[in-house]
């Protein structure tokens, strides 16, 4: 941050600087002269924005200086090729080349010092789903979160929130969808294997990621099949193409469980100077460790319910004129406790369980331990990318490839030696053929593409022999691939997208049903067509309007088909069913933007409406199996609609305080029955309020989170005779939602700078600041423990 | 023209080499499967007769109905010795889970539980390690005439964390088999 001495100083300078143009103005005609560049500009070692930078168009002799966020707007510009500047006192200039079809966001990296720096092109900005509400986390949302799961570092954002399996597993829910219905692209490639099941959380580290976008609503057209709820994309930064070496090491400690967190990040790159072609090469190290043991509630410790973690990433490029090929390797371990005390046996353990309202003594030991136990979950994800782009007249054209191996052992407490529960292993191939195309007429962008997804899940036997009736989840292969179309028009203020696409499921099952001994062979077909339409409105600078009416589908999975048995942390008996079709969601979105320097205003309205939506519900009927009753739970298929309203607000009250505001509000209906869909996150509003002076920050939030009021109430299922139904009382629940609470948390931060490369940034974060005891409807665990208990976490990011 | 083929090449060296990474055969056997068990005999001894009651559901959870759960039928005021027996009738041939409870006894407790209490009283015929029951053997007694229930389980108490949680008591654990059989004393 620069002082107000230095900023007038730098705006006098400034003026003086644009006075010594000659003020021309040229149009050629035939090309839209309303086209802008936007974006911030940056520290490029604290990633912090610096305020007072000039940032000026060469060709147009355009400029201006960055608001008190680091923000640059420049306007009325023509369609073409651009040279932006940006320089402050203090700093290496710094030159990026755009190509402007209307709007581009160019981020600014200024390092301080006199280094000496070639100027370096960049490649031209495009912008994606102009037209689809997206939020982004990245620099200091992200390092303010460091050391946490993909799911928790996700709840930032309003609208999103997480699906948990007692502390340790979490998985994002976006607009009360999660597991199938949200995708994540992980560095361009689709996460296959966290989809089933609420205790898979995703095989992410997220510390490869210097970016994460959430797309909310229906994204079926351009990811694909699944894209119901939003799509999650998690990017690392482009690789260096300079021959500087630098890194950064990150570490995380947190009190509660002791959980120590260390990533580092280590890069570089060789720039051959008498080349004939220009060309380079970039290269990237990656790895991190996170060891965790038994965590505490606010009354008691958890048994069991440590996590350990391993993982690390290895990427390359090579670019060379028009053609960029790279490769990126991660690999993710890691082990994870399940609560002692979740086991249950059948429904009368959990009742009693819930009686109790705290576990056993024996689960809530006195004495802190790294130890994992049964049940503990042990998933390997490794993923292989290979990625080529090559610049032609006409476009750009890229191909994808990747691989995906996902082994996860799901270990329960079993009787001697028997205690390997689960076993997965599912392989997958994807792969993307994209061409976008450069503007045709001068009015229509957009891209074409082909996508491929082949998948093998090995759970017993050989793919086509299975030899193990017991398995919750069988063999299987699916092949899909989808066609599809994106194009855009600009003109003036406006901005319409438009896109269709195709897609096809092969799913073949090879299982051998409960207590049968013959193999049976099912065949699965389907295919869809899904479209959408986006309008994009900017009637000035400050205001932005987006009106998005998209759909998506997903076939139902093996798990909704063919699941027959009970599931143990949840004591239920769940069934699938054989006959259930896909899904179609149809999402209309309504966006509004407002943002001035001292005010911005988010307000997302959103109507997604299911068609066939697939979910398990009770059917209020206990079955009998030796080890006692067990609730039933039928996979079932209904019309259900989401429909919610997410509101951010930031607001600037004095130059040194500030206060955030989000609020996520959702009711989702079963149509079909007349009532509300089960397990729906209730509404939450967060509030924070942040002082901020040179390079200090203290920040105090307040989390509200009501009682989830809308319950289902009734059994669906008309063929089960009343008489049956015992579970009734909570719509086939064991338990009502828990009450509403209020968390209380305090962020202190502190950037620290040696010389121009080096800096620190120190934060201390208290989590759940008075020690509340609350439970969480989405957590499944909710029926027998509290939620984690206060928390201090220290994290310190050192960049050299 | 020239650097295009060099792309093209490159690519198709790259898919080659990846097809060549992704080609593995592989094989799983989850040999340990999930805990079944199919069958639950309860063998009354009283005078040198044996009186056997069984529960049988040979296709484990769920699926077909239990194909046999008898009713108990007992005298009144007679001490009878009572012995479990358990089995996987799932496989073939069928596997005493008998065996397992007894070399596990540690973690291992049998409770029966009548109702009404006064339908009959029972005690503990043996010992694990520690000096806790156990309840593969015991000795049942049974009151005046009437109808009731014995609810028969087996509560699994595996140690957490490596420390064992056994204390003598139900409370402890989850249900590995729980089962209501009519009685009739009559």
């Amino acid at each position: 941050m620069i002082d107000p001495m230095k900023k007038s100083l730098l705006i006098f300078i400034y003026f003086l600087y644009l006075s010594s143009f000659a003020q021309t103005k040229e149009e050629t005609p035939g090309v839209h002269c309303d086209c802008f560049i936007h974006g911030v500009v940056l520290d490029n070692t604290t990633k912090e924005p610096i305020v007072g930078a000039v940032v000026f168009v060469k060709e147009q002799n355009k400029g201006t200086i960055t608001d008190i966020n680091g923000h640059y707007h420049i306007a009325n510009l023509c369609q073409g090729t651009y040279t932006v500047v940006g320089r402050i006192v203090g700093y290496q200039e710094k030159t990026y080349t755009i190509k402007l079809l209307h709007e581009a966001e160019q981020e600014i990296k200024l390092s301080e010092g006199e280094l000496h720096l070639a100027n370096i092109d960049i490649k031209a900005e495009k912008i994606d789903n102009l037209t689809q509400t997206k939020n982004v986390l990245e620099n200091a949302a992200l390092d303010q979160n460091r050391g946490q799961s993909l799911g928790e570092t996700l709840k930032q954002i309003s609208g999103v929130t997480t699906l948990q399996t007692g502390s340790s597993i979490a998985k994002p829910v976006i607009h009360g969808m999660h597991s199938n219905r949200v995708l994540i692209m992980n560095n361009g490639v689709r996460q296959e294997g966290q989809q089933w099941g609420s205790e898979h959380a995703p095989e992410i580290d997220p510390f490869v990621a210097k970016k994460i976008t959430v797309l909310k609503g229906a994204a079926g057209v351009r990811y694909g099949s699944d894209a119901i709820a939003g799509v999650i994309m998690l990017e690392p930064e482009a690789l260096p193409d300079s021959t500087r070496m630098s890194g950064e090491i990150n570490t995380v400690y947190f009190t509660n469980g002791n959980q120590i967190v260390t990533s580092g990040i280590f890069e570089g790159g060789i720039r051959p100077k008498k080349a004939a072609v220009p060309q380079s090469f970039g290269y990237r190290v990656q790895g991190t460790f996170k060891r965790g043991g038994d965590i505490s509630t606010p009354d008691y410790r958890l048994s069991n319910t440590g996590v350990s973690e391993i993982n690390f990433s290895v990427s390359a490029d090579y670019k060379r004129r028009n053609w960029q090929s790279e490769i990126f390797f991660s690999q993710f371990n890691t082990q994870i406790g399940v609560f002692a005390g979740s086991h249950i046996g059948n429904v009368t353990d959990l009742i009693e369980a819930i009686k109790r309202g705290s576990p056993l003594n024996i689960y809530t030991p006195e004495k802190f331990t790294y130890t994992i136990g049964r049940p503990y979950q042990d998933v390997q994800h490794n993923l292989m990318k290979l990625k080529s782009t090559h610049q032609l007249k006409s476009g750009k054209l890229s191909l994808t490839l990747g691989r995906q191996y996902n082994y996860r052992k799901e270990v329960d407490i079993l009787r001697g030696d028997k205690n390997l529960i689960q076993l997965f292993q599912l392989t997958t191939y994807t792969g993307e053929l994209l061409f976008e195309h450069k503007p045709l007429f001068k009015l229509l962008t957009g891209s074409v593409g082909i996508n491929t997804n082949f998948q093998q899940n090995l759970t017993t036997g050989t793919l086509r022999e299975p030899r193990s009736s017991t398995v919750l989840i069988p063999n299987f292969q699916n092949l899909t691939g989808g066609v599809f179309l994106i194009e855009r028009i600009v003109k003036n203020q406006w901005e319409v997208e438009g896109g269709l696409r195709y897609d096809f499921r092969n799913l073949d099952v090879y299982r051998i049903p409960r207590g049968q001994q013959a193999k049976v062979e099912s065949k699965k077909q389907n295919e869809n067509f899904t479209g959408t339409f986006g309008l994009n409105f900017r009637p000035n600078s400050q205001l932005n309007f987006l009106f998005n009416l998209s759909s998506a589908w997903r076939a139902p999975t093996v798990n909704e088909l063919y699941s027959d048995g009970v599931h143990h942390g949840a004591a239920s008996y769940e069934k699938g069913d054989e006959n259930l079709n896909a899904e179609v969601a149809t999402n209309l979105s309504f966006t509004a933007n407002y943002i001035t320097k001292l005010f911005q205003l988010e307000l997302h309205l959103y109507n997604n409406y299911i068609r066939n939506f697939i979910f398990l519900s009770p059917t209020g009927r206990p079955t009998l199996t030796i080890r006692g009753a067990f609730p039933e739970f039928w996979y079932a298929q209904t019309n259900a609609r989401f429909r919610g309203i997410d509101l951010s607000g930031n607001f600037q009250i004095h130059k040194h305080i500030s206060l955030n505001s989000k609020l996520s509000y959702l009711q989702a209906q079963d149509i079909t029955h007349t009532q509300p869909l089960i397990m729906i996150p209730p509404n939450r509003w967060e509030n924070t309020l942040r002082y901020e002076w040179k390079k200090s920050g203290i920040s105090l939030t307040n989390l509200y989170v009501a009682r989830q009021s809308r319950v289902p109430t009734k059994v669906i299922f008309s063929e089960i005779p009343t008489d049956e139904i015992i579970f009734n009382q909570y719509g086939g629940d064991f338990a009502p939602p828990p009450s509403a609470y209020m968390l209380w948390s305090a962020a202190f931060t502190q950037q620290l700078k040696f010389n121009n490369r080096n800096g620190i940034y120190i934060s201390l974060t208290v989590n759940n600041l008075l020690n509340t005891s609350y439970r969480d409807y989405l957590n499944r665990f909710r029926y027998f423990a509290d939620e984690i208990g206060r928390n201090f976490v220290i994290r310190a990011k050192y960049s050299l | 023209m020239q650097k295009n083929r060099i792309t093209i090449s490159g690519l198709f060296a790259f898919a080659l080499l990846f097809s060549l990474v992704a080609c593995k055969d592989t094989s799983v056997d989850v040999e340990e499967e999930n805990e079944t068990i199919t069958t639950v005999k309860l063998n009354f001894t009283s005078g040198g007769t044996t009186q056997t009651f069984v529960f049988n559901d040979p296709d484990g959870d769920g699926g077909n109905a239990p194909t046999k759960f008898d009713n108990i039928s007992l005298k009144p005021n007679t001490s009878y010795t009572l012995t479990v027996e358990l089995l996987d009738e799932s496989k073939n041939p069928s596997e005493s889970i008998t065996e397992e409870v007894k070399e596990e006894s540690d973690e291992h407790l049998f409770v029966f539980t009548p109702s009404p209490a006064s339908l009959f009283t029972y005690t503990y015929g043996d010992k694990d390690a520690r000096n806790f029951p156990i309840g593969l053997t015991g000795t049942l007694q049974t009151g005046a005439t009437g109808t009731g229930k014995l609810k028969v389980q087996l509560r699994h108490q595996p140690p957490v964390n490596g420390k064992e949680v056994k204390d003598g008591t139900p409370i402890p654990g989850s249900d590995d088999v729980n089962l209501d059989f009519n009685v009739n004393i009559q």
